[in-house]
């Protein structure tokens, strides 16, 4: 039964977004016996709404509330008004997400010893490494039911994946396999197994695919300790004359105001919104925003570095026929500085349906070429690079200072130039994308530059020392001790890999330690 | 805005298959319909002059140009730009501007318009002049998506689409590649 929490209600932990950070957070301390209330700017959208179909289930899914860009990243160009790509609904992106799962590699924890100083870049080793992060892998990937791990078989090998391993295998690489993937390959704890429908980013319509949408968030109500708030955005956090944060004030369905009291709030809306409200939340006590007496706060701003290559063949492929993501080549994630570039990049699947891949295969493309491609569709197999990138302090989201929202709050500006070590991996992977593609006899090769950011990381990082960070090893500010971070922005940097496996363990770390401070009587 | 030829209303999503189209353009009691009498297919577009239509129809097939497509579907991508014009007076002043430019600049003869110049090199060297301008941005912002997102385009393209309803790919060909 979902519980039903008072407004004035003091002894909740309020938490701000039910995504891959939130409902993970939701239900393991619902689990533990916490109170807590989810306060969801989206919907409630049930399975059942779900339909194979691109175009409505972009409409239905992705946060589409004004932001602006600005930064030489392409993406201010190829998509000024929807420069990131997240959703908002009840299960935040974790309802698109393609569910490659993987585990951060040890040097990525420590980049700033490994890679060196670096240029223009913020590097900052995490204050946690892969020893202490590994048992809580091992209970994301046990919960998410990460195929490859616990005994849990991988799942099959799809024509787009035989394409890649064919073409990885003639480059001379031996890292390439199906992804370990938060996708049951048997049924696993109450969920069906996946049936290679394809559209796995237009949501799940067997439940295969985790999701904190019907994974966590009902299982955290069915303790009677979690209520959750869906089309309620929180707009400001406040605090009292000690610095403890004290309610959080949002915007209800019908646009009304209100304010629900709090022990402790966790922000989880992704590392757009995350650091835009505690920038929103800005006071006498804290004057450039909650939190923010370090100055890190929206800074750092990561999106790892893509680019996505297509190539066309002389025989079908059908690129859209099974689970979306569920081949890599890992061969290029590795620490090597003679390839020119610090940290290491991924080959993913990336297939996409007609209407998907004509509004993106060139942007703003037109004419006879494009369209000998888009002729050749079912022919055609793509790989995603996706690679660490570098933190940079002039990377950042800021508020705008005129445009607002409908509830009158500033709307994110994200900033990002694109750092040389970016631009040198995103080159590499083009060039090995399309040697794969080309050993194995494509036709014809497109790089597609990157897309609105799918990964957002960094805005509110983690550190050892208050000075350098947001938040500590435990995603707990350092300036105000009952506020916690508790998605993508606490990263310091963003690894080679897709970050929400890492998300899920930082969290369930984290409602451990705001379990044993709480039982402390610290907050 | 679709209906028959004779009387009758046509489905919004019914009609035509293959084949190549003979799309005319016609002015009936003043509203122009672009219709494909042998499919009994027709899209009302009150707020374009024939002209106007037949020039949008052949600009979207310049920028997207598939032999395999029949104008009908060209037609229904425009539709939605045309129910956007019929709304906005701004869209529709932009529309009618950029349509007079595209004539100019693909030497369209004196009467005639830049759907009547066969030249595909001339029509393409007029669209180069004005790309990256707001009547360009605006016609393939509104069409690209409506072209390519046609249930009836994609077994075209060999994209079969849905499949939870079919039990998805597992049985259906999602390893079925034997070429390499
Ligand atoms: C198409 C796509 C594919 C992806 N594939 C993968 C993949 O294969 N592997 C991988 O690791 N990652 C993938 N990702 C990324 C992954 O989805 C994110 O890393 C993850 O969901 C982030 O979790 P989060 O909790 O930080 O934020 P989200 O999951 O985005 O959740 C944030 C929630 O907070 C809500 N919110 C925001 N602001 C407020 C506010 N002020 N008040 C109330 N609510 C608010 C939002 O509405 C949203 O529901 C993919 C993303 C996309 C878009
Ligand atoms: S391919 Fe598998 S995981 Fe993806 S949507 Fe279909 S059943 Fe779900």
């Amino acid at each position: 039964m979902p519980a039903k929490f008072d407004h004035n209600d003091s002894s909740v932990v309020v938490i701000i977004g039910s995504g891959a950070g939130g409902g993970t957070l939701a239900h393991e301390l619902a689990r533990k016996g916490i109170s807590v209330v989810v306060l969801e700017a989206g919907k409630r959208v049930e399975m059942t709404e779900f339909q194979n179909d691109e175009v409505a289930m972009f409409a239905l899914f992705t946060w589409q509330d004004p932001r602006t860009a600005t930064g030489s990243w392409s993406v201010a160009k190829t998509s000024p008004d929807l420069p990131v790509w997240t959703c908002k609904l009840v299960g935040g992106t974790t309802v698109h997400w393609g569910a490659c799962a993987l585990r951060f590699q040890d040097h990525e924890f420590k980049p700033r010893t490994r890679y060196g100083a670096i240029a223009g870049a913020n590097l900052m080793d995490w204050p946690v490494d892969l020893k202490e992060m590994e048992p809580y892998y091992d209970r994301a990937e046990d919960m998410m039911g990460v195929t490859g791990t616990h005994g849990i078989p991988p799942l099959p090998v799809s024509n787009h994946g035989k394409v890649l391993f064919a073409g990885a295998k003639k480059l001379g690489y031996t890292k390439y396999q199906v992804t370990n993937m938060a996708i049951n390959s048997l049924p696993r704890d109450g969920r069906a197994s996946c049936q290679q429908t394809g559209f796995c980013v237009q949501g799940c319509t067997f439940g295969a695919k985790w999701s904190t949408l019907y994974v966590d968030i009902p299982r955290a109500e069915a303790t009677g300790k979690a209520e959750i708030r869906p089309e309620c955005q929180a707009l400001r956090i406040e605090h009292d004359a000690s610095g403890k944060v004290t309610a959080v004030v949002y915007a209800d369905r019908t646009g009304a105001l209100q304010r629900q009291k709090a022990r402790i709030v966790a922000v989880a809306g992704n590392a757009i919104e995350s650091p835009r409200l505690l920038l929103n939340s800005s006071s006498s006590l804290f004057p450039h925003g909650l939190a923010n007496s370090s100055g890190q706060v929206g800074r750092n701003y990561m999106r790892h570095t893509t680019g996505a290559v297509f190539a066309v063949f002389e025989k079908p492929v059908h690129m859209y026929r099974g689970t979306a993501q569920s081949g890599i080549v890992m061969d290029e994630a590795r620490l090597d500085t003679r390839r020119g570039f610090v940290g290491g990049y991924q080959m993913e699947l990336l297939p996409q349906g007609l209407p998907s891949f004509a509004q993106t295969i060139i942007p703003g493309g037109w004419g006879r070429d494009r369209a000998w491609i888009l002729d050749h569709y079912a022919n055609a197999a793509g790989l995603w690079v996706i690679g660490e990138d570098m933190p940079r302090e002039t990377n950042r989201i800021t508020l705008h200072p005129e445009k607002k929202d409908r509830f009158g709050m500033p709307i994110p500006n994200i900033h990002s130039d694109d750092h040389p070590n970016d631009v040198a991996m995103r080159n590499h992977g083009y060039q090995q994308g399309e040697s794969l593609y080309k050993s194995i006899g494509a036709l014809k090769t497109v790089r597609v530059s990157p897309y609105p950011s799918t990964h957002n990381m960094g805005t509110n990082r983690m550190s050892e020392k208050p000075r350098d960070g947001v938040v500590n090893q435990f995603g707990q500010a350092h300036d105000v001790k009952n506020l916690f971070v508790s998605d993508g922005s606490q990263f310091p940097s963003s690894g080679g890999e897709n970050p929400t496996l890492t998300i899920v363990a930082l969290t369930l770390r984290q409602a451990e330690y705001i379990a044993d401070q709480m039982a402390r009587g610290e907050i | 805005m679709k209906r028959t030829l004779e009387s009758g209303q046509v489905t919004r999503r019914g009609f035509l298959v293959g084949g190549a189209a003979t799309i005319v353009t016609v002015a009936v009691s003043g509203v122009t319909l672009l219709a494909d009498p042998a499919r009994n297919w027709a899209v009302e577009l009150p707020s374009f002059t024939p002209d106007q239509a037949r020039v949008l129809l052949q600009f979207v097939r310049d920028l997207f140009p598939h032999a395999r497509l029949v104008e009908t579907f060209y037609a229904e991508a425009i539709a939605p730009l045309h129910d956007e014009a019929a709304k906005d007076p701004a869209t529709r002043e932009l529309l009618a501007s950029g349509i007079a430019q595209l004539n100019t600049l693909a030497h369209a003869p004196a009467g005639k318009s830049y759907a009547d110049v066969t030249d595909e090199k001339a029509r393409v060297a007029a669209i180069r002049q004005i790309e990256g301008g707001a009547f360009f941005a605006k016609v393939y912002g509104a069409t690209l998506t409506p072209l390519y997102n046609q249930r009836k385009v994609w077994p075209l393209f060999g994209y079969e689409g849905p499949s939870s309803a079919l039990g998805g790919y597992l049985h259906r060909g999602f390893n079925d590649l034997d070429w390499l």
